[in-house]
């Protein structure tokens, strides 16, 4: 009886159909091109999208208070363009100190998105609307029309290697952290209770300012850490990077099943999103599509991915009526 | 009701403060704007030089944020101060078309003498250009051109079949005469890259010694270091037997080097990128044995030498036109017919970084 | 009361004339003045002339910005405008290259701008929990994909018959003819939104979704036309486009709606719904257009006049906020 309710919970759950969708799209990729399974393939497929993964954790914070954050991209390039024109300069050249620099640009930029969110009472998209032209172009600004990259970055570069340990520690810690605290902490809780019903929840004594503020502080943290891990990567910092980001992040949180009303979605589907959105980049060009019609096709494969989710969830809310019925 | 009336009223008051407002600088400037009509047709009329000094010259590049852009620029500018003239480098917000026809039409209302662009998109700045010309600025391009009827001249890098050419011996010599090689390029649109690539595949279709040759791929990494990077590496996946990739571009040079780099692979890289960026890559036993560029420096510089003479007078733009280029290499240049039913100045020929030169170059650009 | 009901929820407490010219409209007049203003003295170049001159490109987003007010009133989004913009003109190129007359291009371009329009709307008329951003994420990349592949490796088109778009040059007098019809669709998407029970329904539904239902608005029918007809100005801003560029590539009307959106924003509509109007994002326009302009003609760093605009947003949205906070303290003392 035990057993069967377990298994009940794990099919009616949400991840579910998001874990037969990734061993859908693994099959069907296997069977175009059987290196889509390697052990380097899958371990490039992190790498590659390590970003996106590390920084969909904060954005599933945002989106369960019900907000939105579109300036994590210009957060990042500013952050990576001055760890980058640091290693140019030769001001710092350690790696662990231009990490945690990186991350504090990286704070300071997510406290003020909180601070005029919580405290102006700003819409979250308009307030990172305008700080994603503000970061991006003083991003540009600060590069001075200069990369770094090449020469430069030898050493820093090491840390985000292919085949260094380092964008693997950082996908698994911020992971298991964001589930731990997500999960089991009081402040994980309070950002669910915000998002579920803010009024309710300042009545039940929660300061909801603070609670908005900490979680653009994480966005923005996570955003400057991936800033700093992004020059380590692709050895290379340039103001335009990872433009257009944040909505690569934003659908892997949608594909995983988070609400963008607030309130509801999990670490769980956030990292199975995340997963689902890198296999499919990750399979197009193997799989034999056209370079030219490869967006074209990611396009309909989201589309597809999130239609799919709201048809399954239909079904299962329909089915569980039915039997309540019964 | 009350409110209809107000919102009316603000209505008005907007029409007429825009008019009011831009009517009252209207009146001087607008004598100002016909003066320097005047002047642009009297220099054409009587062919009279205009005096260098007094132009402005502006230089539209592709994007800001590039260093190659930047070092165009540079070249361009030092150029232009030098002859005492004033220079305005202009970099659109975006490197698309669109963006730079804002900055163009900027450009225009100031009433510069002379406009050189590296354009985002071969057609799309047709009537913009047009426009400048009808108001007699002299408009040339240089790295990457518009089409024949939106300039005057255009200040090319290299013969593109000459790059073709230096391209495909480059691969047929790392190769070894034989096996599979690909191209990572910039965006599927990039004017230049695809022109480039057209020119490598009819070299490799003109010449029985490719034969052995097979290219398996082009690939676009979107000038940018992540798709470049994951498209390299699927390109490795894909052709297990891969001996070379070439990428036409300086992002996808750098991208795939690193990568190549990081994977300790045996396929080689080469094709055309920054000495700065690529010295981490280059050697005998590294995964770029040589690769090709030409100077932006002197690109700009003869970007600027090219406006000059357009200003002045010397050329026209007609195809046989001679002009002096201050201390260059190859001064004096002439211009030539091109391919695309406009005219050409070629500034030579691409040149080599390998592991003995590369270090001075690094410093360079 | 209630016919008026969508107004009150638009604009809270507007009792004199004189609070009306202190409302947000009005303070956007005063902007768009000082606006002009500082272009004159920074520039003896910001001529009339010049700046209606420069305008078309900017006109055409403009086209944008009324249907994405109604977006915004509903609490949606819709971030697929710049590339039906891109695939509408792709098609008008295509369309006349294949030497349909003019008419029928521009039939071809509005419509191919409904039709996509029209598919987001189908999407989220038929999956009601799915928000807008996500569908319209997907549908940006695949509308400009399909133009992407239908121009296949050059990844840029050129409309050959060049001399069919002359007369959308044309300028009237100083002003360009596209100015004009801009100010017609502002004149209807006003009047409509203010006037009509559809724009009350729109206010409406962006206050609260479920009481609209509940009180008989077809909720999904109405999205469904407010994207499609988002789809069909798309289908207008990419022929204006088209009149300056002559062509279309893979990059044509890349990122217009996170700019139509911050002019609509700028102009006191709320991304949260149910708040604002259009007159206010009519001249937030003109206000953003104007500046760029100006600062243009000083050969301002372009990344700079971006940053100065985004301050300038963040500025303009936390203003309400302060002048409330401003107006309790005062009535705090007073009580005191």
């Amino acid at each position: 009886m035990k057993q069967k309710s377990v298994l009940k919970q794990i099919t009616k759950s949400r991840e579910f159909s998001l874990v037969i969708v990734l061993i859908v799209l693994c099959i069907v990729a296997t069977i175009l091109n059987p290196s889509f399974i390697s052990p380097t393939n899958i371990a490039q497929i992190f790498r590659n999208n390590a970003l996106t993964m590390v920084m969909s954790v904060g954005m599933l914070c945002v989106l369960l208070t019900g907000g939105i954050d579109i300036s994590v991209a210009s957060i990042l390039a500013f952050s990576g363009m001055i760890v980058g024109m640091l290693l140019k300069y030769k001001v710092l050249e350690n790696t662990f100190l231009l990490f945690v620099l990186g991350c504090v640009i990286g704070i300071v930029c997510g406290l003020l998105n909180g601070l005029i969110i919580s405290k102006g009472n700003v819409a979250p998209i308009i307030s990172t609307m305008g700080f994603m032209y503000i970061w991006r172009g003083l991003a540009y600004v600060i590069s001075n029309n200069q990369w770094a990259s090449g020469a430069d970055v030898v050493g820093y570069s090491d840390f985000g290697a292919d085949g260094a340990a380092g964008p693997y520690i950082i996908i698994a810690v911020v992971f298991i952290a964001g589930f731990i605290v997500l999960k089991w902490t009081k402040a994980g809780r309070k950002i669910y209770a915000v998002g579920s019903n803010a009024e309710a929840a300042r009545v039940s004594g929660i300061n909801v300012d603070a609670v908005l503020i900490y979680t653009y502080v994480i966005m923005g943290f996570l955003s400057g850490l991936c800033g700093a891990l992004s020059v380590s990567i692709y050895a290379s910092a340039q103001p335009n990077m990872q433009y257009g980001l944040e909505m690569d992040i934003i659908a892997s949180c949608v594909i995983g099943g988070v609400s963008m009303s607030g309130g509801r979605g999990s670490v769980v589907g956030t990292f199975l999103g995340a997963l689902i959105l890198a296999l499919i980049t990750r399979a197009l060009p193997l799989v034999g599509i056209d370079a030219i019609a490869q967006n074209m096709v990611k396009g309909i494969l989201i589309l597809a991915v999130v239609v799919l989710n709201v048809v399954t969830q239909r079904m299962m809310d329909r089915a569980n009526l039915e039997r309540r019925e019964m | 009701m009350k409110k209809r009336i107000v919102a009316l009223l603000m209505c008005t008051a907007m029409v007429t403060s825009m008019v009011v407002g831009c009517g009252s600088g209207n009146s001087d400037s607008s004598s100002d704007a016909s003066s320097s009509d005047d002047s642009a047709a009297t220099t054409e009329d009587s062919g009279e030089a205009k005096d260098i000094a007094d132009c402005t010259f502006a230089i539209v590049p592709k994007s800001a944020g590039n260093p190659f852009n930047e070092a165009e620029a540079k070249g361009f500018q030092e150029a232009i101060e030098a002859a005492g003239a004033e220079c305005i480098v202009s970099y659109p917000e975006q490197a698309t078309a669109d963006a730079q026809i804002t900055v163009l039409q900027s450009l225009i209302s100031q009433g510069v003498d002379s406009i050189s662009v590296a354009a985002n998109d071969e057609n799309a700045l047709q009537a913009t250009l047009q426009q400048a010309m009808d108001a007699g600025i002299k408009v040339s391009c240089f790295d990457s051109k518009t089409n024949a009827d939106s300039r005057q001249v255009f200040v090319n890098q290299a013969d593109t079949e000459l790059i073709g050419q230096t391209l495909m011996d480059a691969v047929y010599d790392i190769t070894g005469g034989e096996g599979q090689w690909a191209i990572l390029s910039a965006t599927s649109q990039a004017a230049n890259q695809n022109a480039w690539i057209e020119a490598m595949q009819n070299v490799m279709e003109g010449d029985e010694k490719y034969a052995n040759l097979e290219l398996v791929d082009i690939v676009y990494g979107d000038d940018e270091p992540q798709p470049s990077t994951e498209q390299t590496q699927a390109l490795l996946q894909n052709y297990p037997d891969l001996k070379l990739i070439c990428a036409p571009t300086t992002v996808g040079i750098n991208a795939a080097a690193k990568v190549l780099q990081d994977q300790k692979s045996d396929v080689k890289i080469t094709g055309l990128g920054m000495p700065s960026e690529m010295e981490a890559y280059v050697g005998e036993d590294n995964v770029c044995p040589y690769f090709y560029l030409w100077n932006p420096i002197d690109l700009g510089e003869l970007a600027a030498y090219t406006a000059m003479a357009l200003v002045s007078g010397d050329i026209t733009g007609a195809a046989g036109d001679t002009f002096d280029a201050g201390d260059m290499e190859n001064s004096p240049y002439t211009v030539v017919d091109a391919s695309d039913g406009g005219t050409e100045i070629i500034l030579g020929e691409p040149f080599e970084f390998n592991p003995d030169n590369i270090a001075e170059w690094a410093d360079v650009f | 009361m209630a016919g008026k009901s969508g107004r009150e929820i638009s604009i809270a407490s507007n009792k004199s004339a004189l609070s009306r010219v202190l409302s947000w409209e009005g303070a956007l007049v005063l902007i768009f003045i000082a606006v002009n203003i500082l272009g004159v003295i920074l520039s003896e170049n910001y001529t009339a002339a010049n700046v209606l001159r420069q305008m078309p490109r900017y006109l055409a987003e403009i086209f944008i910005l009324f249907p994405m007010g109604y977006i915004l009133i509903l609490a949606d989004i819709d971030i697929s405008v710049g590339s039906i913009v891109c695939l509408s003109a792709t098609m008008a190129c295509f369309a006349g290259n294949a030497g349909l007359p003019f008419p029928v291009v521009i039939l071809v371009c509005l419509l191919v701008g409904l039709i996509c329009g029209a598919v987001n709307g189908a999407i989220l008329a038929k999956f009601t929990e799915l928000p807008s951003m996500i569908v319209t994420l997907a549908t940006q990349i695949i509308f400009r994909g399909i133009a992407e592949v239908s121009m296949g490796s050059g990844g840029t088109i050129s409309y050959t018959n060049s001399a069919d778009l002359i007369p959308l040059t044309t300028m009237a007098g100083p002003f360009p003819i596209s100015f004009f019809g801009v100010v017609i669709a502002a004149v209807i998407f006003i009047v409509v939104l203010s006037k009509t029970t559809f724009g009350r329904k729109l206010y409406a539904i962006g206050s609260n979704k479920t009481a609209a239902y509940y009180a008989g608005v077809k909720v999904e029918k109405i999205r469904f036309i407010v994207f499609s007809l988002a789809g069909l100005m798309s289908g207008f801003c990419a022929l204006v486009l088209l009149s300056v560029l002559f062509s279309a590539n893979t990059t044509t009307g890349q990122g217009f709606e996170m700019e139509v959106i911050a002019m609509a924003v700028f102009g006191g509509i709320a991304t949260t719904g149910g708040k604002g109007n259009l007159v206010g994002g009519f001249i937030a326009a003109f206000i953003i257009v104007c500046l760029r302009v100006a600062l243009g003609l000083i050969n301002m760093n372009t990344q700079l006049i971006l940053v100065i605009i985004g301050l300038m947003l963040i500025i303009a949205v936390l203003m309400p906020g302060i002048s409330q906070r401003i107006k309790t303290m005062k009535k705090m003392a007073k009580q005191s």
